[in-house]
């Protein structure tokens, strides 16, 4: 049986490990490009003195294009769904063939366990290749930059893409027991790879762990590091708040000192009509006029030190999905014909 | 329409071991009756001929027999067991679905290796010889053979498992006569060889008086009549309409009449089944 599912499995094998070869090959080259610029950058800069502009230079440099990699690699696992999961399953049902299959002297759960831990082996080796090579490629940069929570990088990182893959195989190929045909299955399997990896990011990871919280007074000083002040809805808002080290999750609406939202009004006299202060910060006379309202923000954030944890908790969890989708298809193919 | 009662009774002795015995099985996909009330008890050893219209069922009950579908009412053992039971049960029983699917990107050679893979009691030297014989080239992928040797090579899997029970759905269908009887004729010797029971379907009533011992007809998602082929000569004689019956008689459909009295003439197999067909669409 592993004999035959390795034969059956041998030609998309064969392409996704040329593609593999490829982007690895990439990879390592822009791994060994990123070091010897901060190579070059450290050795001018040890001569000037500045060291931190230099090596925030050189992350600006290559920050696009490490971002464009962690986004192509994202696809792996929906690519890994579809082209090798989906049809795994579907296409024997299409062409009938499982009826030549489960007529072997070995059961239909059998085969389907041997069949899915074929790709599902294949498919978490070649994401933790990818990763491993990302993530060696990216260290210079990602240490001077520092945001290891960002929603693109964290996913592209460390063990989270093996996760990953092993949620789509298992997704692949239970929508193709499902759907019965190729063409389908694989086109439902990117959908759903995509939008699970939309949705885990931004709605899920956040709540992994319980946030820390803290409350920041809006000083002017503490406004001014805002990126924008705005309403959403009627409710005064402050964007781009950062907590050194940490990922911030969730912030509040502007509070007054008794709790409540700062009211709109008040918010918008500050904006187009504070009072001459001649304030020079990036609200100008908008700061001192709001921070004279006693207010602050209830900031939730994860700090940076919880990076592992989540990089396990979010494993983990792709994991647990991938193995409860495994186990049902396994109950479910008895029935299936 | 009503079971024709006592059918399995015409077979005469009941046998200790059945290969397939059915009892009140059916089978629905959603609203549609594909099969109901079938009762079937077919003794070891033969070869069964399963008969019948096109969606009578026939493709239904084979399925059933080897565990690819799931009886929606009754029961069903085979070799007494349930069907696909286990991977030792799936060990005793061969299949060969309508059409002979294999796969079409894999060779020959791969798919003889498949059956010896999976298949614990496979007979390399018997699959070798018969793809030998049937002139299948080793390194030839499966899906460029036409559809004779596709059948062959479906058959030489389902064959060289040593199976107990070979069941073959509709298996010379798609062959032109002269493969039809080159195909046959590999089955029949398979069949001996193994000394195993075989089932098959056709539409072709020819193949099945040929090859068959034992007859199962089908139609309209119930049996129509099932027996031994030479009890079921000697339980029928060819009486024109109009003519007097002998005592507990019943006239089946056209001159066909069922009796034990050695009345009116002989009937030939294709005459017994046709007017058993003739009934049921009646």
């Amino acid at each position: 049986m592993i004999w035959m599912s390795w034969r059956q499995f041998r030609t998309p094998a064969l392409v996704g490990a040329v593609v593999l070869a490829a982007l690895a090959a990439y990879l390592i080259s822009t791994g060994l490009d990123i070091r010897s610029a901060r190579d070059g950058y450290l050795a001018q800069c040890h001569a000037a003195g500045d060291c931190p502009a230099a090596l925030s230079r050189l992350a600006g440099d290559y920050r696009t294009r490490l971002l464009l990699l962690a986004g192509v690699l994202g696809l792996v696992p929906a690519l890994i769904g579809m082209f090798w999961c989906a049809p795994l399953i579907a296409r024997e049902l299409e062409t009938g063939t499982h009826r030549l299959a489960w007529n072997q002297s070995v059961t239909r759960r059998r085969w389907l366990l041997v069949r899915l831990s074929t790709v599902l082996l294949a498919a978490m080796l070649v994401s933790l290749a990818a990763s491993a090579l990302l993530t060696w490629a990216a260290a210079p940069v990602d240490a001077i930059a520092g945001d290891r929570f960002a929603t693109v990088n964290f996913g592209a990182r460390y063990l989270s893409p093996v996760g990953q893959a092993a949620l789509a195989a298992a997704l692949g190929a239970v929508t193709g027991l499902f759907v019965r045909r190729t063409v389908p299955a694989m086109a439902l399997t990117g959908l759903l790879v995509i939008a699970i990896l939309f949705v885990m990011p931004n709605a899920v990871r956040p709540h992994l762990m319980p946030a820390q919280h803290l409350s920041r007074p809006m000083t002017a000083a503490a406004i001014d590091e805002a990126r924008g002040l705005g309403t959403l809805g009627s409710a005064p808002v402050v964007r781009g708040i950062e907590v050194p080290g940490a990922w911030v999750t969730d912030v509040s609406e502007l509070l007054t000192a008794d709790g409540r939202p700062l009211d709109s009004r008040t918010f918008n006299e500050c904006l187009m009509h504070a009072p001459k202060t001649g304030a020079r910060g990036t609200f100008g006379d908008s700061s001192p006029c709001l921070a004279s309202h006693d207010l602050h923000l209830d900031i939730a954030y994860q700090p940076n030190s919880r990076f592992w944890r989540f990089q396990v908790l979010e494993t983990a969890l792709y994991l647990a999905l991938s193995a409860l989708l495994c186990a049902f298809a396994v109950w479910r193919i008895r029935h299936r014909t | 329409m009503p079971a024709f009662p006592g059918c399995s009774s015409i077979s005469g002795m009941p046998n200790p071991h059945p290969v397939l015995r059915a009892a009140a099985l059916a089978k629905h996909y959603g609203r549609r009756r594909a099969l109901s009330g079938v009762d079937l008890d077919v003794p070891a050893r033969r070869i069964v001929g399963l008969v019948g219209p096109n969606g009578a069922g026939k493709s239904t009950l084979l399925q059933l027999a080897c565990g690819l579908i799931e009886p929606s009412a009754g029961t069903l053992s085979v070799l007494g067991a349930r069907p696909a039971a286990d991977a030792a049960h799936l060990a005793r029983v061969g299949f060969v679905a309508q059409d002979a699917p294999v796969y079409a990107s894999l060779t020959v050679a791969d798919h003889l290796r498949m059956g010896a893979r999976m298949n614990p009691r496979w007979d390399a030297p018997l699959a070798r010889d018969r793809v030998a014989q049937a002139g299948l080239p080793l390194t030839q992928r499966a899906g460029r053979l036409s559809g004779g040797q596709r059948a062959q090579l479906a058959l030489t899997l389902a064959a060289a498992k040593r199976p107990e029970l070979l069941i073959l759905d509709e298996p010379a269908a798609a062959l032109d006569p002269l493969a039809r009887d080159g195909f046959l004729r590999g089955l029949l010797q398979s069949v001996s060889d193994l000394g195993a029971s075989a089932i098959l379907s056709s539409h072709l009533l020819a193949d099945v008086e040929r090859v068959c011992d034992h007859l199962i007809v089908l139609a309209g998602a119930r049996v129509q009549l099932a027996g031994d082929v030479p009890d079921l000569l000697a339980a029928h004689r060819r009486i024109p309409p109009g003519e007097p019956l002998p005592d507990g008689a019943e006239r089946i459909h056209g001159a066909v009449v069922r009796t034990p009295a050695p009345a009116g003439a002989a009937v030939e197999l294709s005459e017994l089944v046709l007017a058993y067909l003739g009934r049921a669409a009646r």
